[in-house]
C-alpha cells in the first residue's frame, strides 16, 4: 500500500518535471526573459543600494570620523600642513602622572556610578517587577519621566537641594541634626549623588524589561523545593538575567567615562574627569594632536576596560551554568 | 493585629525601598515646580503663589528660539532615521540580508558620546563643513541609529515568516507585500523607536556642545543660564517641559502594549 503510494508520488513529480520541461522548451518567450534580466539586475542594484544606505551612513559619520582621530593622533604634520611620516610624539606630552591620574580618576568614577547603580537598580527592578502588582506600569511611568527630561534640568534641581539654603540643609537644621548649614556642593558627594540619579534608568530599564519576560513561577518552584533565599538568587534569578545585568552595567559605564558636565557642575574644580580634560583640550586652548591623541589614549582604556568586564561576565555565565 | 503584620512584613522592605527611590527620583522636580510659584527668587523662603514668572518666560525671546532649534533638530534626526530604518525594511522585505552588518551599529554604543562628539568635530572641520544646526543633526542620527537599526532588525525578525510567504504565494509583489504587510506590522517599532530618538536628541547635551557651532539648542541655552546662577524662569521652562515629557511617555506607553522595545 505504502509502496504504492510513493510511486505514485515520484510518478505526479516525473510528470509535472515533464511538464515543466516541456514548457521551458516551448516557450517563446526565452529570449525576451534574457532582455529583462538586465533591467533585473538594475533593480536588484538598486535594491541593494537602498538597504545599504543605514550602513553607508554609518560609515561615512561614524567610523571615517574616529579613523580620522586615531589618524590625528598619529601623524606627524609640517607647519604649513604637509603631511611628513607617522609619529607617536603627540602621546609623549601625555605620560605622566597627571594626565594617567585624570583616566584613573574617570575609571574610578565610573566603577563606583556602575556599582551604585547595581546595588540600587536590580532591587529597584525586582521590586517593580514582582511586588509592583497593578502599580507596575505606573511605576515605570514614574521612572521614564526623570530619565527623558533635560538631563541639564536635572543637575539644576538638585541645586535646589544641595544648596546651603537648600532643602536638604533646611531638613537637617529643622531636625536638628546638624547647628550650621553643610557645604553639599562641590564635592564628591553632590557629584556621585548626580551621577546615580542621572544613570540609574539605564541599569533598571534593560533588568527590568529581561524580569519581566521572566517566569515568576520558577522562583516559585525554587522556594518549593526547599531552597532559601540566597540560593534561589544565585542559581535562578541571576543566571537568568546576567546578560541584562550585563547591557545595564555596559550602559551606565560607558557614558559615565566621559561624562564631564556632571563634574563640572557638580565637583567644582577639584577633581578632573577625561571628559573634562578633552572639553578644555578642544574647545579651549588650541592644542590640536595633543587633545586628539588624549581622547584616543582614554578611550583605548576604556575599550582594554570594557574587554576585561565582557571576559568576566563570560568567565560568570560559564561559572554559574556549569555550577548548575 | 500581629497576625495582620506578619502578612505585610514580606510587602513591607520592598514598599519601602521603592518609596525611598521614588522619593529620590522626585524630590528634586518637585521641589523645581514649587519654586516656580513662588514671587520670590530662590534663596528665600516660600512667599506667595505667583504666575509671574511664566508670564517672564513666555516673554523671552532666546528661550523660545533655542526651544525650536531644539524641536527642528529633533524632527529632522528623527526624520532621517526613521527613513534609513524604513530603507533597511525594504530591503529585508524583499529579501535581502542584512544580519552580517547590524554589528557595526553597536558601536555607537561602545564609543563614549564625548569622543564621537570629537571626532565629528574633527572631521566637520576637515571637510569644511560649517557647524550649525545640521551639523547636530547629523550627530543626533548616529545615536539614533545605534538603537534603532538593531531594534527594529530584531523585531522584524521576531514576525512571522510565514505572513510574508502566505503574501507572496497569494501573488503579491515585493512592493505589495512591502507596503501591506512590512510596513504596518512594524509600524508601532517605527514610531516607538523614533519616539526615542526625538527626546534622545532633544535632550542631548554633550554632542550638541561640540557640533553646534554658534547656534543654540535648549540644553546648551540651560547650561549657559545656569552658569550665571539660579533664575526661576529656569524653573518655569522646566514645569513646561515636563508636562511635554509626560505626553510623550504617556504616547510611548500606549504604543508600549502593541510592541516592546525597552
Amino acid at each position: 500500500m505504502l509502496a504504492k503510494r510513493k510511486r505514485s508520488i515520484t510518478g505526479e513529480i516525473k510528470l509535472s518535471e515533464a511538464n515543466l520541461n516541456i514548457d521551458k522548451l516551448s516557450n517563446p518567450t526565452l529570449t525576451k526573459k534574457k532582455k529583462t534580466s538586465l533591467w533585473k539586475i538594475f533593480k536588484s542594484e538598486a535594491l541593494f543600494t537602498i538597504g545599504s544606505t543605514p550602513i553607508i551612513w554609518q560609515i561615512i559619520f561614524f567610523y571615517i570620523p574616529l579613523l580620522i582621530l586615531v589618524a590625528t593622533s598619529l601623524v606627524k604634520t609640517s607647519t604649513s600642513g604637509q603631511f611628513i611620516g607617522l609619529t607617536l610624539e603627540h602621546f609623549y606630552p601625555l605620560l605622566n602622572t597627571t594626565y594617567l591620574t585624570i583616566i584613573f580618576n574617570s575609571f574610578g568614577l565610573s566603577l563606583v556610578t556602575t556599582f551604585l547603580c547595581l546595588i540600587i537598580g536590580f532591587p529597584l527592578a525586582y521590586f517593580i517587577a514582582f511586588n509592583g502588582g497593578r502599580l507596575k506600569n505606573v511605576l515605570l511611568f514614574l521612572l521614564l519621566i526623570p530619565f527623558w527630561t533635560n538631563f541639564i534640568l536635572h543637575i539644576y534641581a538638585w541645586f535646589f537641594v544641595l544648596e546651603k539654603h537648600g532643602f536638604l540643609n533646611n531638613l537637617l537644621l529643622d531636625l536638628g541634626l546638624i547647628s550650621s548649614p553643610l557645604h553639599f556642593l562641590n564635592s564628591t558627594f553632590s557629584v556621585l549623588v548626580m551621577m546615580v540619579y542621572f544613570y540609574l534608568p539605564f541599569m533598571v530599564l534593560p533588568i527590568f524589561s529581561s524580569l519581566e519576560r521572566f517566569n515568576p513561577l520558577l522562583l516559585e518552584a525554587s522556594y518549593d523545593l526547599g531552597a532559601n533565599h540566597r540560593q534561589t538568587l544565585q542559581k535562578i534569578l541571576l543566571p537568568l538575567t546576567l546578560s541584562a545585568i550585563r547591557a545595564g552595567i555596559f550602559l551606565v559605564y560607558i557614558p559615565s567615562f566621559g561624562e564631564f558636565v556632571i563634574p563640572e557642575l557638580m565637583g567644582g574644580d577639584r577633581n578632573f574627569f577625561v571628559g573634562n580634560v578633552i572639553s578644555l583640550f578642544i574647545l579651549g586652548e588650541k592644542t590640536g594632536p595633543v587633545g586628539i591623541a588624549f581622547t584616543v589614549l582614554s578611550t583605548l582604556c576604556l575599550l582594554i576596560s570594557l574587554f576585561f568586564i565582557n571576559r568576566f561576565f563570560q568567565y560568570l555565565s560559564k561559572k554559574i551554568t556549569g555550577e548548575a | 493585629m500581629l497576625n495582620a503584620f506578619k502578612k505585610l512584613r514580606p510587602q513591607l522592605f520592598p514598599t519601602l525601598f521603592l518609596f525611598l527611590v521614588f522619593f529620590f527620583l522626585y524630590l528634586p522636580i518637585i521641589i523645581l515646580l514649587v519654586f516656580s510659584f513662588n514671587t520670590r527668587e530662590f534663596p528665600a523662603p516660600w512667599e506667595g503663589f505667583s504666575l509671574k514668572w511664566y508670564y517672564e518666560l513666555f516673554h523671552t525671546p532666546e528661550i523660545w528660539v533655542a526651544f525650536f532649534n531644539s524641536c527642528i533638530v529633533g524632527i529632522a534626526s528623527t526624520f532621517i532615521c526613521l527613513t534609513l530604518a524604513v530603507f533597511m525594511i525594504y530591503f529585508l522585505a524583499s529579501g535581502g540580508k542584512i544580519g552580517k552588518f547590524i554589528p557595526i551599529f553597536y558601536g555607537n554604543l561602545i564609543i563614549p558620546e564625548t569622543v564621537l562628539a570629537v571626532g565629528l568635530l574633527s572631521y566637520f572641520s576637515l571637510m569644511h563643513i560649517p557647524l550649525g544646526l545640521l551639523t547636530i543633526i547629523v550627530a543626533h542620527t548616529l545615536v539614533g541609529l545605534g538603537f534603532t537599526i538593531p531594534i527594529l532588525y530584531i523585531r522584524y525578525r521576531e514576525l512571522d515568516p510565514k505572513i510574508f510567504e502566505a503574501s507572496q504565494t497569494l501573488g503579491a509583489s515585493h512592493k505589495q507585500t512591502f507596503t501591506k504587510i512590512s510596513l504596518p506590522l512594524m509600524t508601532p517599532a517605527l514610531i516607538a523607536t523614533g519616539l526615542v530618538t526625538f527626546i534622545l536628541s532633544f535632550d542631548d547635551f554633550i554632542l550638541a556642545y561640540f557640533t553646534s557651532g554658534s547656534s543654540l539648542t535648549l540644553s546648551l541655552y540651560l547650561l549657559s543660564s545656569i552658569r550665571y546662577g539660579i533664575s526661576p524662569i529656569i524653573n518655569a521652562l522646566a514645569s513646561i517641559l515636563l508636562i511635554i515629557t509626560c505626553t510623550l511617555v504617556f504616547l510611548f506607553f500606549s504604543l508600549k502594549t502593541k510592541t516592546r522595545i525597552l
